[in-house]
């Protein structure tokens, strides 16, 4: 899994490429945690991730409840069909933000 | 005449490290969609497999990376039959709940999903240890 992180204007966008699994997501986890404080708005790139598992899910859930205590934005964008079906499987999806691409999902406040 | 039909079997032993799960997924991937499911159901196959395999890793071997995971992927009559045995600690069955639909809580996931997946899914202890068995239909009959 390859994680980067890049400033776009006053947000940071996460692009993830790869497989989130139980091995992968204390990765993910970490980058999302250190990234969170710094910006208004957090936005996940989930357009590359070809596998991702209840560690992963859990790990963004992680993320959007830290989001809601420091009051910032964490919204995702790109969902692959890998992720649509987990997101379907275990009913998560109507939890978060999510936009189809990077520019509705940076543009909605 | 007679004869049963050959079907596929894999057998791996694993160890429980994170890092040979998507060894096992490619193997359970490329297996589901030879026996006939169709590509999103062969991702949710691989998902619950993946679970299985890290619900025990978790949980029976507490994250330690040196315990044998035994997993067995075989074709029956109409469908997929997993079978996973560990010598970890025993599942407490009163912990072994799946989460409640659409919650903001990540605890249970895993157990959700399999079941979610799989037509029929059991655990119990046995002499080789614990035993995890749970069966895909290729087409249900409801």
């Amino acid at each position: 899994m390859k994680i980067s992180v890049r400033d776009v204007g006053t947000a940071k966008v996460v692009d993830v490429d790869g497989e989130v699994d139980l091995g992968t997501s204390p990765d993910l986890r970490r980058t999302l945690f250190e990234a969170l404080p710094t910006v208004g708005k957090l936005a996940l790139n989930l357009a590359a991730i070809r596998y991702i598992d209840s560690s992963g899910i859990a790990t963004l859930i992680e993320v959007l409840k830290r989001s809601q205590q420091l009051k910032k934005e964490f919204v995702l964008f790109g969902l692959s069909p890998a992720v649509q079906d987990v997101f379907r499987l275990t009913h998560v999806i109507r939890v978060f933000q999510v936009f189809q691409t990077e520019g509705e999902a940076l543009g909605a406040s | 005449m007679g004869e049963t039909p050959r079907r596929m079997r894999i057998k791996f032993s694993v160890p429980s490290d994170p890092r040979y799960l998507p060894v096992v997924r490619g193997a359970v991937g490329a297996l589901s969609a030879t026996i006939g499911w169709d590509e999103s159901e062969c991702r949710a196959i691989v998902l619950a497999v993946d679970e299985a395999l890290a619900n025990v890793i978790r949980h029976a071997y507490h994250n330690r990376t040196d315990g044998l995971m035994e997993l067995e992927c075989r074709q029956i009559a109409d469908g997929l039959e997993i079978t996973l045995l560990d010598n970890g600690d025993a599942p407490d069955r009163s912990k072994i709940c799946a989460r409640e639909l659409g919650c903001d809580q990540p605890g249970g996931l895993g157990t959700h999903i399999i079941k979610q997946v799989m037509d029929k899914v059991s655990y119990e202890e046995s002499p080789e240890g614990n035993r995890f068995v749970a069966v895909k239909q290729l087409r249900k009959t409801t």
